[in-house]
């Protein structure tokens, strides 16, 4: 038998098309390894959200008088719903890129026809709906208990891409600067987990003394939370306009540091 | 005229940390041939192999296969190489259909027709047993015949093995090579390296050393038979004594 085929598999392809077929098999290939983790992927997060609603909802929440006229659970769950995406974010994308090269499969894609672009897209799309299925699973626990709302769906989705998607182009930066698994973990431990605290999770900054309060107001984290918190209970602390602006602006830049990354081949090529 | 499969013109590689790993490397492989790159360990060999392919950048120099320029249109010229690394370079956990359905899906070809070479592939590597075991759980020459089939998936016209037969046993050994001449009979340029210069005298046509990240010796396989065996002309070209390598066994 011979190992050629009968197809001309070597028809050239024009320069400037997109090898959609990869991008698509890059895809199904990041879904395979998810699949073989679901617990984690999906399940931890849902239980988490669950718990907060619990105590927050029905515990300690009964306890705390309203804020700016919303009941306690329904303020905090969104900024929780906004810390399980960065963080699902942050570690779907960081750790793809990092066991890739890890184990070198990263060279599979590497001798491949596929552009800078087509490898970042292939990455960072995975992230996004493993966020995407995430929120919306919170979202929907948070609506059956009773717990949350959502006033605006297409503003909430906009708001869970654009932060998974910042999150993922940093978690691709510390994947390709790691070389170990305590390099992988540090951003979470020492940047992600401490800003979102402080960006308005669990209160407002007119909660804040009146001298702490720029520091919730230099915080990105502090823009995603309201934003999405906007998306769903319809409370706002600062412009729409700004936040937008400022997560807008912060993805371009994130997304333009990863194209050189890829196109200096950092952390990919010898 | 028909363009080399591979033109090489003063290849360089400098690694980060400012080692030499090529210098000024240039050769041409023509197109059909079955061509034996020898070196010591660290001459250079898989790192020319990684500039050719994309996992290495070059520092210098110019690299065409099949006439495209392999960084200029690093796309295009990537559709005509297939690799078989020399280390297992397979996301272990993925089953042996998977990886070689997944690089199917890289090079751009659709369901049907991946699915049609996938099978193929199987069945000629012998894998229909193992087919849906995942990687890690194959033995040394069957993860081998994997990396052989990924690397055919799409047909290339160009196949690279960067010693496809280092670990293998002997029965198995014969087989690659009979594959191996049976696809260069099909018609593809095959560049291997090897330690076993057994299996280079049987299967090459063309060799050229490379010792020290240079070029130090090329020709048609008569030329390096006609002064004795390959191993002394490699021993000679490496600048290696005969005798101080028995000495050293």
């Amino acid at each position: 038998m011979r190992i050629h085929g009968d197809q001309d598999l070597g028809a050239p392809m024009a320069p400037m098309s997109i090898n959609w077929v990869g991008l698509g098999t890059m895809i199904r290939r990041e879904l395979s390894r998810l699949m073989r983790v679901p617990t984690q992927a999906f399940v931890a997060p849902w239980i988490s959200a669950l718990m907060f609603i619990f105590v927050f909802g029905f515990v300690v929440g009964s306890r705390i008088k309203l804020i700016e006229g919303q009941r306690y659970i329904s303020f905090v769950l969104p900024g929780i719903l906004m810390m399980n995406v960065v963080n699902a974010a942050f570690l779907q994308s960081s750790s793809q890129i990092y066991f890739q090269r890890f184990l070198r499969y990263i060279e599979e894609a590497l001798v491949a026809p596929f552009s800078y672009v087509e490898m970042i897209v292939g990455l960072l799309a995975m992230t996004v709906v493993r966020c995407v299925i995430t929120a919306i699973g919170i979202l929907i626990i948070g609506t059956a208990f009773g717990a949350t709302s959502i006033s605006g769906l297409p503003e909430f989705i906009f708001w869970i891409v654009l932060v998974s998607t910042i999150f993922g182009f940093l978690g691709v930066i510390v994947g390709l600067w790691a070389n170990n698994f305590e390099q992988l973990t540090m951003p979470v431990i020492f940047f992600i987990t401490p800003l979102s605290f402080v960006g308005g999770v669990f209160n407002t900054v007119h909660m804040l003394p009146e001298w702490l309060r720029w520091i919730a107001w230099a915080n990105p984290f502090f823009y995603f939370i309201n934003g999405v918190r906007h998306s769903m209970i319809g409370f706002t602390e600062a412009p729409e306009w700004l936040g937008a602006s400022i997560t807008v602006g912060l993805a371009t830049l994130l997304a333009a540091v990863v194209w050189q990354l890829f196109s200096r081949g950092y952390g990919l090529r010898e | 005229m028909t363009a080399p499969a591979v033109s090489i013109s003063h290849l360089r590689k400098v690694y980060r940390r400012g080692t030499v790993a090529v210098d000024d490397l240039s050769m041409t492989i023509a197109p059909g041939d079955f061509f034996g790159f020898l070196g010591p360990n660290g001459a250079g060999k898989s790192t020319t192999i990684h500039c050719i392919t994309g996992i290495a950048r070059p520092t210098s120099g110019k690299i065409e296969i099949f006439g495209i320029d392999a960084v200029k249109d690093y796309r295009e010229a990537r559709r005509l190489v297939g690799l078989s690394p020399q280390e297992f370079n397979v996301d272990t956990f993925a089953k042996v259909t998977q990886i070689i359905d997944w690089m199917g899906g890289y090079f751009g070809l659709r369901a049907p027709e991946r699915k049609a070479r996938v099978e193929m592939l199987i069945d000629r590597f012998e894998l229909r047993p193992h087919a849906k075991k995942q990687f890690r759980e194959l033995s040394g020459g069957l993860k081998r015949r994997v990396i052989l089939a990924r690397a055919l998936v799409h047909d290339p016209k160009l196949l690279i093995l960067d010693e496809p037969t280092a670990g293998v046993d002997v029965e198995l050994r014969r087989d690659l090579w009979r594959y191996l001449q049976e696809l260069n009979r099909d018609g593809k340029t095959i560049l291997l390296t090897s330690h076993y210069l057994e299996e280079v005298e049987r299967l090459c046509r063309t060799i050229s050393i490379i010792n020290g990240g240079r070029i130090v010796r090329e020709g048609p396989k008569a030329e390096f038979l006609a002064s004795g065996d390959l191993e002394a002309a490699y021993l000679a070209a490496t600048g290696a004594e005969p005798d101080h390598i028995s000495g050293a066994a």
